[in-house]
């Protein structure tokens, strides 16, 4: 591309060129105010143009007058960018698709222009300086010759001029403006001769003007024309001009211009040429010239030495740019190349810039090296840059220019750079344009960076707001917006959309200012202060719009789609809300036997037709609240009140949609609402066919909360809930549609009822419907806690139920009691009376399922409309844990209707606390068979209550429980506080098995006592809660009971004592149930000697005969084979386990050995005796039956075996010289191998003393 | 001496994974958006030079004022100490990357990754 086409080339044409100084007299400034605009005249041959300048203008502006003058210009634009604002904002492809001169404004370039103007007629650079002085007289003037003296002298001259910078040698022109509206021409005619004689013939002129007769005349307008590309108008001043004036006009300038002006300059450049040849040019005149600038080293100004016009160095840089001027580039550059060395040396730092501007301006139009080109230019902007502030404009120039050539080249890359670079050097409006420039630069660049192009965008838009500028930054960040549409960099969006929702508000758009404030509102990630400030200004913009405005999803609070949850009640009914939340299947398992299968339902086939009709939706009734669960969060850390918060539901009655297929149809509705009619006023009209609530929160910083909005429908038909609405802090509302998966909806509409979330619901009929709770039911209770409470069912319809049915999931801990308990005083009926034998078995029928209970009302019993029913329910909490109850009751209509029964589904969720913690251990009674020592250890595991113990009672008559005979006095300890432990020691007896007279003497009794003057109220476990709580206990806990062979259960009852801090408010029973204690002893069999203790007998007539009985006892819970064995011999110490060998008898005294004896009473001498013994032992006494016996014992049962012995002398005798060999046979199955040693064992006899004495 | 330096992950589509300001100056609320937008304009130039080399390091991208962007923002000098930091936090990611549940793209919310990576950061920084 041919650079002086480019738009740099253009601009230097235009801008560096001749000036002409204008010098006139009020008089004809007065009459010729178009001539100063239409000064500037092209020369069409060439477009030299050349420039006219006021001589008052030749100086050198201040900053900030010239940035007054510029401002003009960006609020011009201003004002042209509003209707713009108002459209939507612009999209990637909108952007990417313009050409360049729509990105760039042209009021921009008019600005840069502005800009580079600012500088005009620096001291350092000459191409401002006027080449030419034009003097107007007007023809009124009197004396004008002397006039023409006057105005070209000295002391109203610019100061430039003046003060040696610029030449005042320059080309003079005197000329002489006659307004024909004056008077007749002969006067300036006149003048013009006298000028003539005095000033020298070629340089006056006499120009008319105004010569039109016609004020404003039709032509004028034509006339103007080819100016009006030069940006000039036709305005007031100018409607006295005729064509011919214009023309003469024109004449002139180019007489001027071509006769005067550049042979002038064409002789100056000579002149000077020569004059620079002689001086500088040649090798000598280098030598000379740096020896003698080293030499002449004075202490320098920061610019460097003055220069005036006169020094080499002036001439230099006039005969460049006049060269430049007249386009004789080559010239000019190498010019300004010997100039830039000297300055260099000399230390001019500004004009070594200028040069060196100058010089890259040459590289570019020549198209040489554009290296050099740049090179020259950035080493121009750095060297301005570094004089400071009075370069700082030449900076900006040079920068400008500098973009320019880069945009040229196609290098936009850099060209931004050097915007962004000069943008940092400029005042914030300056900066702001700038910006905006390298931004349009980055987007033209290849490929586009428009990220870049945003946030320099976002850069200017600041600028512009600091400087004031409120359209221009809108209009800036509304173009940056599509960059960061739809972008996750949360802050950047916040930031984008805040300023500019809140610039639309400062300027009044308002609708828009809220449009961009609504989507900052819910910036959870921004520190408290910035969410105030984001909260505050939008509600100011909201209530200054004066009116209540609708946002379709408002997103301050969120509402959490995923957590909604539709609860409605169709058969299935609630006691709670939190009931719904427990899943349907646990329910389903729970009313499995309950309710009736399907099949039932349907009593004919033509009954179901109804039911099939809505097979696919879901039911609700007339009446009946349906409830909506969603959770609502608050973003932001501020508080924000929400009131009015109900939903938008919609209830169509028509016939068509309820024969039609429901579902499809209703939501396909829903969707186009919310598409074409975001409008929410037309759900309030549906106030008499269903109800809603509102609902008022303010949510907390951060806080989440689950609502729960109800619509009540009122008749029947189809009710579609469609949206929520609510109502921001008084001023906002807010509505959002519940949302339906489009794919969702096709495929459920083929496969059938699966959904889980329905937006419609088909209202039938009025229900009857029982509400049921139960009275004092526990949070919290002690493990093993006993309550009487009341489950109160009450019909709120007016229809009659009936055919009530209950199921309870665990019936380990609660038990609904029967009829006959009805107004029962708890705990007294309980207690024992004598005749309530026959109630024992009472409850046997409902025991067979221990996982659920199912409990059938009486069948005569039916909940007339509105009546209430009250029924006893016995709790007992018998594990510690966390519990949860699930109870359903079924109920049918006692009318015909839709829904054949409901069920009323009750959830309860209990923690159990550990209070005592009961265990018991048994060991068999050595000394008396049957019979059981006892030892009960009781832990009070709570920290802060106490116990009394009331009663320790064995389950089963078979068992009597009595104290010790030691202690008969049981009582020294009878409450347990915290956290205390207690051991109490039994004695139990099988009375069964004994069957001895003490059972009929009231002693053996399987309840005890054990608190003073409780024995008269003792509570009856037999009886029917306790009895069932027992039959429950005994089966969970023979699940985990490790012993085969149980023995017995016990049962203790215990109250609770209120500490002396908190009374207790009412009676607490606590029942403890331990089941299936076994007794302790490590045998499989224990055995015990029978027999009489003393014996008197006649030795001198024969020996004495000793029937004795061995009862051994299988304890196990297999058969085991057992061997008795009796031997005469004394054991060895360390016997083997067969001793066989039975050898003579042999009579006489022998000492009795307590070898065996548990009680070990030895003293040394027997011992030593024993010894002596050991050796040769035969036993006193002989047994005689049999010498060994087997028998084979079935599990738990005992057997008999007799043995006799023969004693031939009195004394008192140890029968302990048998042995018991025994083998378990384990059942099948069983694994033997590992523990044989142990299933095959043997025991020596236990110590059986008898006393056989001489009878008399 | 307080250093500027907000480092930010960045998967496809310009999406922002994991954010930090781990420089040590006082945090100032207003500056937050600022480093996102010198971030996100610098995106720019590492999406040019990502063809044209081969490094995973990259060097200075970008800069703005006197802040250098290596897609971590910071002020400070040493480009050892970055180079290391980014190697470390790179084996951070892709532990993050490899956990199954992780689901590439989405933000990292581990607080374990963060409190490492700041850990790093005043290590290296």
């Amino acid at each position: 591309m041919d650079p002086l086409r480019s738009y740099l080339g253009r601009l230097l044409l235009e801008e560096i060129t001749p000036v002409v100084m204008v010098l006139s007299t009020p008089l004809a400034e007065a009459a010729c105010l178009p001539v100063r605009t239409a000064s500037e005249v092209p020369y069409r041959l060439q477009m030299f143009k050349i420039r006219m300048v006021y001589a008052s203008d030749v100086r050198k502006e201040d900053c900030e007058v010239a940035d007054e003058m510029i401002k003009p210009v960006v609020s011009e634009a201003n004002e042209k960018a509003l209707p713009d604002l108002l459209s939507d904002p612009p999209q990637v492809e909108d952007v990417l698709g313009k050409p360049e001169a729509e990105l760039c404004p042209l009021w921009i370039k008019k600005f840069n222009r502005e800009l580079m103007r600012t500088l005009s007629f620096s001291e350092h650079e000459t191409f401002d300086h006027p080449v030419a002085c034009l003097l107007v007289v007007s023809s009124m003037d009197k004396e004008p010759v002397n006039k023409f003296v006057d105005l070209f002298n000295t002391n109203q001259l610019p100061s430039l001029l003046n003060d040696g910078i610029m030449d005042p040698q320059i080309l003079k022109h005197y000329l002489v403006l006659h307004d024909q509206q004056e008077g007749p021409q002969d006067i300036a005619v006149n003048v013009l001769a006298e000028m003539r004689s005095t000033l020298g013939l070629n340089d006056c002129k006499l120009l008319c003007i105004n010569s039109s007769t016609e004020a404003g005349g039709s032509n004028a307008d034509n006339s103007w024309l080819p100016y009006k590309a030069l940006g000039l108008n036709n305005h007031d001043g100018s409607c006295f001009l005729s064509v011919d004036d214009l023309n003469e006009i024109k004449d002139f300038m180019q007489d001027f211009v071509s006769n005067h002006i550049i042979p002038y300059m064409e002789q100056k450049i000579r002149v000077l040429n020569q004059q620079v040849a002689t001086t500088r040019k040649g090798f000598r005149n280098q030598i000379k010239n740096l020896w003698w600038r080293k030499r002449d080293d004075v202490p320098e100004a920061s610019n460097g030495p003055m220069y005036t016009f006169t020094s080499i160095e002036s001439q230099i840089r006039v005969l460049g740019d006049f060269a430049f001027m007249l386009r004789d580039y080559e010239l000019a550059l190498s010019n300004y190349r010997l100039l830039a060395t000297d300055y260099k040396l000399d230390k001019a730092w500004k004009r070594f810039a200028g040069v060196q501007e100058m010089s890259g301006l040459c590289y570019f139009i020549l198209d040489q090296s554009r290296k050099d080109a740049e090179y020259c230019m950035e080493n121009a902007f750095s060297t301005y840059l570094r004089i400071g502030s009075s370069g700082q404009r030449n900076a900006t120039r040079c920068g400008l220019w500098w973009a320019e050539m880069l945009k040229t080249r196609g290098q936009y890359r850099e060209a931004s750079n050097v915007y962004f670079r000069v943008s940092n050097e400029e005042p914030s409006l300056h900066s702001a344009v700038l910006l905006e420039q390298a931004a349009c630069c980055y987007l033209l660049s290849n490929p586009p960076m428009l990220r870049k192009y945003g946030f320099h965008l976002i850069l200017a838009g600041n600028s512009y707001y600091m400087s004031d500028q409120k359209q221009h930054a809108v209009r800036v960040y509304r173009n940056a917006l599509f960059v960061y549409k739809q972008n996750p960099w949360s802050y950047i969006n916040n930031h984008v959309h805040f300023n500019v929702g809140r610039w639309y508000g400062v300027l009044g758009i308002l609708d828009l200012a809220i449009k961009h404030l609504l989507e900052v509102i819910a910036c959870s990630h921004q520190s408290l202060t910035t969410q105030n400030m984001f909260l505050t200004d939008f509600f100011h913009y909201v209530q200054s719009m004066g009116k209540k405005f609708d946002v379709y999803k408002l997103q301050l609070p969120v509402f959490n789609m995923s957590s909604l949850k539709v609860i409605y009640e169709d058969h299935r009914t609630y006691a709670s809300d939190a009931d719904v939340g427990v899943s349907e299947s646990t329910w389903q398992e729970l009313e499995e036997e309950l309710i009736p299968s399907s099949s039932i339902v349907r009593t004919n086939w033509l009954d179901t037709q109804p039911m099939r009709k809505y097979k696919d939706s879901c039911i609700c009734v007339a009446g009946e609240a349906v409830k909506l669960n969603v959770e609502l969060k608050n973003p932001l850390q501020i508080p924000v009140a929400v009131s009015g918060i109900s939903l938008i539901c919609k209830l169509s009655t028509t016939l068509d949609a309820l024969s039609s297929d429901v579902s499809g149809l209703d939501l396909d509705g829903g969707e186009d609402k919310v598409n074409t009619e975001p409008s929410i006023s037309m759900f309030e009209t549906d106030g008499d066919k269903f109800t809603l609530s509102k609902l008022d929160i303010v949510l907390g910083g951060g806080e989440s909360k689950r609502v729960q909005l109800d619509v009540t429908p009122k008749v029947e038909g189809i009710l579609k809930l469609v949206g929520i609405r609510w109502t921001l802090s008084e001023s906002v509302v807010g509505y959002q549609y519940f949302e339906f998966d489009a794919q969702k909806k096709i495929k459920k509409g083929k496969r059938g009822p699966r959904r889980s979330l329905n937006n419609s619901l088909v209202v039938i009929k009025g229900l009857p419907k029982l509400t049921g709770s139960i009275d004092r039911m526990p949070t919290n209770a002690f493990a093993g806690d006993l309550k009487l409470l009341t489950l109160n069912l009450r019909n709120h319809s007016e229809y009659a139920v009936k055919g009530i049915k209950m199921k309870l999931s665990s019936p380990r801990f609660l038990i609904p009691s029967d009829s006959s308990d009805i107004g029962l005083e708890f705990p007294d009926c309980l207690k024992r009376h004598m005749q309530s034998e026959s109630s024992v078995v009472s409850s046997k029928t409902m025991m067979d399922n221990f996982k659920s209970l199912l409990f059938a009302f009486p069948q005569d019993i039916e909940i007339q409309a509105g009546a209430a029913l009250s029924w006893p329910i016995w709790f007992h909490a018998a594990t510690p844990g966390n519990v949860s109850l699930y109870i359903s009751l079924y109920y049918e209509m006692g009318s015909s209707s839709d829904i054949k029964y409901r069920t009323l589904r009750m959830h309860f969720n209990l923690e159990v606390l550990p209070s005592l913690d009961v265990s018991f251990s048994i060991s068999t009674s050595s000394s008396r068979l049957q019979e059981y020592i006892v030892r009960m250890d009781v832990m009070n595991k709570t920290p802060s209550e106490s116990f009394v113990l009331h009663q320790l009672s064995c389950v089963g008559g078979k068992w009597a429980v009595s104290a010790l005979p030691s202690c008969s006095s049981i009582n020294s300890v009878e409450t347990v506080s915290e956290n205390q432990a207690v051991s109490y020691f039994f004695k139990i007896k099988d009375c069964e098995a004994d069957s001895c007279k003490e059972a009929e003497s009231g002693s053996c009794t399987s309840d005890m006592a054990l608190c003073p003057g409780s024995s008269t109220d003792l509570f009856d476990i037999a009886r029917s809660p306790l009895a069932d709580f027992h039959s429950q206990e005994r089966y969970r806990q023979g699940k985990v009971a490790k012993g085969p062979c149980s023995l017995l259960d016990f049962v203790l009852i215990s109250k609770a004592v209120g500490n002396s801090s908190k009374p207790t408010p009412d009676f607490e029973l606590l029942s403890h149930h331990t089941c299936h204690c076994s007794s302790l002893s490590q045998n499989p069999i224990w055995w015990l000697m029978e027999g009489p203790r003393t014996i008197s007998h006649d030795f001198s007539k024969s020996y004495c005969e000793v029937n004795l009985q061995l009862v051994i006892h299988n304890s196990e819970a297999h058969k085991i084979l057992v061997r008795v064995v009796t031997f005469d011999v004394m054991p060895e110490k360390s016997q083997t386990v067969h001793p066989h060998d039975s050898t003579s008898a042999q009579g006489g005294w022998y000492d009795v050995s307590l070898e065996n004896d548990p009680v070990k009473t030895i003293s040394s001498s027997k011992s030593t005796h024993q010894e002596k013994q050991s050796s040769k032992s035969i036993s006193p006494y002989v047994w005689c039956s049999l010498s060994c016996a087997q028998i084979e014992l079935q599990p738990d049962s005992c057997a008999r075996v007799p043995l006799k012995v023969c004693i031939f002398a009195p004394g008192t005798y140890n029968f302990s010289n048998y042995e018991l060999q025994w083998k378990v046979h384990p059942s099948e199955g069983r694994h033997v191998d590992e523990n044989e040693k142990l299933l095959s064992r043997g025991g020596l006899g236990h110590p059986f003393y008898v006393t056989v004495l001489q009878s008399v | 001496m307080a250093s500027t330096a907000c480092f930010v992950i960045v998967s496809k589509n310009d999406i922002p994974i994991y954010e930090a300001e781990v420089g040590s100056a006082p945090k100032k609320e207003d500056l937050s958006y600022h480093h996102q937008f010198i971030l996100h304009a610098a995106l720019d130039v590492v999406q040019d030079l990502a063809w044209t080399t081969n490094a995973m390091f990259l060097k200075s991208v970008d800069r703005f004022n006197d802040l250098v962007v290596f897609m971590l923002l910071h002020d400070s000098r040493s480009e050892d100490g970055i180079k290391s930091f980014f190697q470390e936090v790179h084996e951070l990611y892709i532990k993050i990357f490899l956990n199954p549940l992780y689901l590439p793209g989405s933000r990292i919310t581990s607080s374990h990754f963060d409190t490492k990576v700041r850990a790093l950061a005043r290590k290296y920084l």
